[in-house]
């Protein structure tokens, strides 16, 4: 299989779940809420397209998961950062930073 | 049990449902009525089985399941077009099995190299002379054969054998050794019938073999003087000495004679002749041919004038073959007890390169072979090109779909995997159906290969490296047009072909079949040559079988009994055979009872120059010792002069009956009453006996027919019946058993049986040219039919339009046999020069016997070939003449 083509949305929403599970281990709702929040509510994407790119980011082996209970009593898949995954979101946070500058820079020029 | 992509999936499942009831709870916190909550939460979620689908593709596990879906719609496709399937995957069974049946045999007789540590290193020391060498010999045992000019020989003297060896100490290891006998063994009580070979004691030295238990023979056992010891092979100790290690050791009972097993061969080892089947290895001066009460051999070994053994030899790494020779010549021509009378019958000797073993099989077989390895490759050309064929036209027929899947947005790579899958299914099934067709074709060719009576047998098992090579040759072009279609699909337009419909016409599509009928033609072509070949050969057996032996073949019983190996000595044996004759000719149905020395139609014989006074030069002439009612038994009238009469057959009179070629030869012009010498003898001819093959369907040589020895260690009786002969064999057994409990019945069969062994490579090579002939026969018209009938399938609108223009249904029918039959005329056409090709080269390497050009046999086989092509084109033209126009229009 060829990877995907990488647009922005894409690259954006597995940025977007990396940073989401910097602070810690966290099932696709909870991601998905957190995402709405932290976005102001902002940036409309249907709540069950988080989960391919969840199995991509794991397929990548940027996050692992494991079947946990979660705070409603119910079983979730939890979803981690892995080593790999942290160091990934470390690069592409510096990537997104010289982009958005540079934007900014063309922008403002 | 749950499948990892399985677990994926339902995994999947519960993540969503826990995403869904997670949202519903908060909606219905914030309010809202569960139907309500329920609803917006599957909208704010979206489409779950799209995103299901999606979560699929990131799977890890999605190539499996991809390759699910492939075979699936690979066998739909496949269940679709069932007849181009089977086709398909009937030609690559037979082309694969085929040729592989033909590797392995190839690969028996040529390219096997003997089981011992670097066997390259081995040769076979013969020698080779213009002429016949006259005065170098008195005696002969070995064989012979022909090489251009040359008459190559195998026999040495003991004097030779020694100088050549102690000449040669340090460069090379020079061994002897006799062709093996058969011997009647007792080992613990137990009788057995067992091949026995004489060999020096440097022979597994020679060999370098390792013992499997026990030691092999050594220079001190290779003396009359010492214990006598023989080593067996693997599987005579497996099958007859119980397969226990404490044989080693033991005593076993060779032609009454004891030996002790002093070792037991490693089990790959079976002998150094391919198909020769040796069970025991007796030091060669206490082998049991020399143990014999008047051995002809041991006299032979201690004389230089007998030339008796045949040598094997292994050279040091650094002696070539060249260097070898040479250095073998000087002693070789220092040994003979008399100089040689001319230049030409002076002898040197020749190295022949052992490493696959020695032996007369690949002389006999191994040019056969070639040609069956050629014929065979046209058959898998012609496999091949059907595969190729079918394959098209499905592409041809596929081309719809292919577009459509392409406006689609399937990817070429995902295409390509699709119709690989297709191809690799196809190839697979195929190819495990040719493992069973190799199987059976190799059985068959042990059946018809000879055995058992000259001591070959071949171990022919399908061979996984010729399984091997053919799968690669076939399954390569299965691949190559499977993947044909996809290939187009990624530089057509998909536009057209959509548009096209199910029947494509003009001019476009007619240029799309060219490689299709260039297949054809060629398939075609071979088929002449194979269909030829395969007439040829079938009747060229048919021809042999029935020719005409010069006796009558009817009511004839042969077999062999060897009383001299039980310790019956010169009286004994007299009146052992004497009672036999007696009782025998009493039993009822038993017309006449013939002893001989040389059992009639077994291959090889007997033969001495046959000379008169005032002819040096003999006529060579095969000989019979043979009693007085041999020829009465056998059936060969006497036409002048008398048969020997039993009283001077007895008393071993020097009197002889010959044939009426020899009659001939020698130049006689009243031959009863004349003298001729054979072999120092002046014997009386009394008889002329009417022209009859000696040994062999395919040659007649003279014979000449001399009284029995009735002290013969063993004899072979030919009883001539009036009732069907088998019926006599109860009896006969009887009789036998009344004279000795303890003889064992030696190759029992009638005389037609005897025959057609004796035309074992002739029955195989008709037997495998005629199944190819079929087979090409079958795959030229499931060829020429597939083509017609996609090609005509193809063209129903076209069709359709002819007729409802106007054209009449003989007119189509008569456009589409046409086309099909041009096509076969075609490849007729090439196909014969191609076959008198092949009959030529046929009968240069005397498969087949010279003759005029067989053009009946050229008609016949294009005949059959138009005729199976008219069938094939028939039905496709049938079914075009039959067109609806109306249907075939609104398809269109």
């Amino acid at each position: 299989m060829t990877a995907k083509k990488s647009d922005l949305l894409q690259g954006t929403l597995d940025l977007l779940v990396l940073k989401t599970l910097m602070p810690g281990p966290l099932h696709g709702y909870g991601i998905a809420q957190k995402i709405l929040l932290t976005s102001k509510q902002v940036l409309d994407v249907q709540q069950g397209s988080l989960y391919p790119a969840l199995h991509r980011l794991e397929k990548k082996g940027l996050v692992s998961s494991e079947w946990r209970e979660a705070e409603s009593g119910r079983m979730a898949k939890f979803y981690a950062l892995t080593r790999t995954g942290k160091k990934q979101l470390a690069d592409e946070l510096e990537e997104w930073a010289r982009y958005a500058s540079a934007i900014n820079w063309v922008l403002e020029a | 049990m749950q499948w990892p992509w399985q677990k994926v999936e339902t995994e999947l499942e519960r993540e969503v449902r826990h995403h869904l009831e997670s949202l519903i709870d908060e909606y219905e916190k914030q309010g809202m009525t569960r139907g309500d909550a329920m609803r917006k939460a599957r909208r704010e979620f979206g489409g779950v089985d799209q995103i299901k689908e999606e979560c699929r593709d990131e799977s890890v596990w999605s190539w499996l399941t991809q390759i699910g879906q492939d075979v699936t719609f690979g066998w739909r496709m496949m269940r679709k077009t069932p007849a181009i399937t089977v086709a398909a995957i009937l030609s690559l069974a037979l082309g694969i099995g085929a040729t592989t049946a033909i590797l392995t045999l190839a690969d028996a007789v040529l390219w096997r190299t003997l089981p011992v540590p670097s066997p390259e290193n081995l040769v076979e020391v013969l020698w080779e002379s213009k002429d016949r060498p006259q005065g170098l010999y008195r005696g002969s045992s070995g064989s012979g054969f022909p090489d251009g000019a040359m008459r190559v020989a195998d026999y040495f003297s003991t004097v030779s054998y020694q100088q050549m060896r102690t000449a040669l100490a340090g460069k090379a290891e020079v061994a002897g050794h006799v062709s093996s006998t058969l011997a009647s063994t007792s080992f613990a009580g137990k009788v057995a019938v067992a091949r026995v070979r004489g060999v020096t004691g440097n022979f597994f030295r020679a060999l370098q073999l390792q013992p499997f238990e026990g030691r092999l023979l050594v220079d001190a056992d290779d003396n009359p003087a010492a214990v006598p010891v023989v080593v067996v092979t693997h599987r005579f100790w497996s099958r007859h000495l119980g397969r226990n290690s404490t044989v080693v050791g033991q005593a076993i009972r060779i032609n009454n004679v004891a030996y002790s097993i002093a070792g037991i061969l490693p089990q790959g080892f079976l002998g150094i002749v391919p198909g020769e089947e040796t069970d025991i290895y007796a030091p060669l001066l206490q082998s049991p041919q020399l143990l014999g009460e008047d051995s002809w051999f041991r006299k032979a070994s201690v004389t230089g004038e007998s030339w008796w053994m045949q040598l094997i030899a292994r050279r040091a790494p650094d002696v070539g073959e060249n260097e070898l020779r040479n250095l073998l010549d000087m002693p070789f021509s220092s040994s003979w007890m008399a100089r040689p009378k001319s230049p030409e019958g002076t002898p040197h000797i020749r190295i022949s390169e052992a490493s696959h073993g020695l032996g007369s099989i690949r002389r006999t077989f191994g040019d056969p072979v070639w040609i069956l390895f050629a014929l065979v490759s046209m058959v898998l050309v012609v496999a091949c090109a059907n595969i190729a064929n079918l394959l098209l036209a499905r592409a041809v027929a596929r081309e719809k779909e292919v577009a459509l899947r392409v406006s689609l947005g399937c990817r070429t790579g995902r295409l390509m995997r699709q119709f690989f899958t297709e191809s690799l299914m196809l190839a697979a099934m195929g190819g495990a159906l040719s493992v069973g067709v190799a199987a059976i074709l190799c059985k068959l060719m042990i059946n018809l290969l000879p055995r058992g009576f000259d001591g070959m047998a071949l171990t022919l098992e399908p061979d996984g490296r010729s399984l091997a090579a053919t799968a690669m040759v076939t399954l390569l072009t299965a691949l190559l047009f499977g993947l044909y279609p996809a290939w187009r699909a990624s530089r057509i337009d998909a536009s057209p072909a959509l548009k096209e419909g199910a029947g494509s016409s003009g001019t476009a599509s007619r240029r799309r079949w060219v490689p299709a009928k260039i297949l054809v033609l060629v398939q075609v072509s071979l088929g002449v040559l194979l269909v030829t070949a395969s007439i040829l050969f079938t009747s060229n057996l048919n021809e042999l079988v029935n020719r005409d032996a010069g006796f009558e073949r009817a009511h004839l019983l042969l077999f062999d009994l060897r009383p001299g190996e039980l310790g019956y000595k010169d009286v004994q044996l007299r009146q052992f055979y004497l009672n036999l004759e007696e009782r025998l000719a009493n039993v009822p149905g038993i017309v006449a009872v013939g002893l001989s020395r040389t059992r009639p139609m077994q291959g090889g014989g007997y033969s001495e120059d046959v000379k008169i006074t005032g002819q040096p030069k003999g006529v060579s002439s095969a000989i019979h010792h043979s009693n007085s009612s041999f020829l009465s038994a056998l059936g060969v009238p006497i036409i002048a002069g008398r048969a020997v009469t039993a009283e001077e057959s007895r008393s071993g009179a020097k009197v002889v009956v010959i044939s009426e070629d020899l009659v001939k030869e020698l130049g006689l012009q009243s031959p009863v009453g004349a003298r001729v010498f054979i072999d120092r003898d002046d014997l009386l001819v009394v008889g002329v006996a009417q022209k009859a093959r000696y040994s062999r369907m395919s040659q007649s040589p003279p014979v000449a027919y001399v009284p029995f020895d009735y002290a013969r260690q063993s004899a072979t009786i030919v009883l001539r019946t009036a009732i069907p002969p088998l019926f006599t064999l109860s009896a006969v057994q009887n009789v036998v058993r009344d004279l000795n409990r303890d003889l064992p019945f030696v190759d029992i069969f009638t005389m037609e049986q005897q025959i057609s062994r004796t035309l074992q490579r002739e029955r195989l090579f008709a037997w495998l040219c005629g199944s190819f002939g079929v087979l090409a026969l079958v795959l030229c018209v499931v060829g020429l039919y597939g083509l017609m009938s996609h090609t005509t399938a193809r063209r129903t609108p076209e069709i359709g339009i002819r007729i409802a223009l106007g054209a009449s249904r003989g007119d189509v029918m008569g456009q589409v046999m046409r086309e099909g039959m041009g096509l076969a005329c075609a490849g007729l056409v090439l196909g014969v020069p191609l076959a008198l090709y092949a009959v030529n080269i046929a009968e240069k390497q005397k498969l087949l016997p010279k003759g005029d050009l067989p053009y009946w046999t050229l008609a016949a086989a294009v005949g059959v070939l138009a005729a199976s092509a008219l069938i094939a084109v028939l039905s496709p033209a049938l079914r075009a003449s039959s067109v609806d126009p109306m249907k075939a229009l609104r398809r269109g």
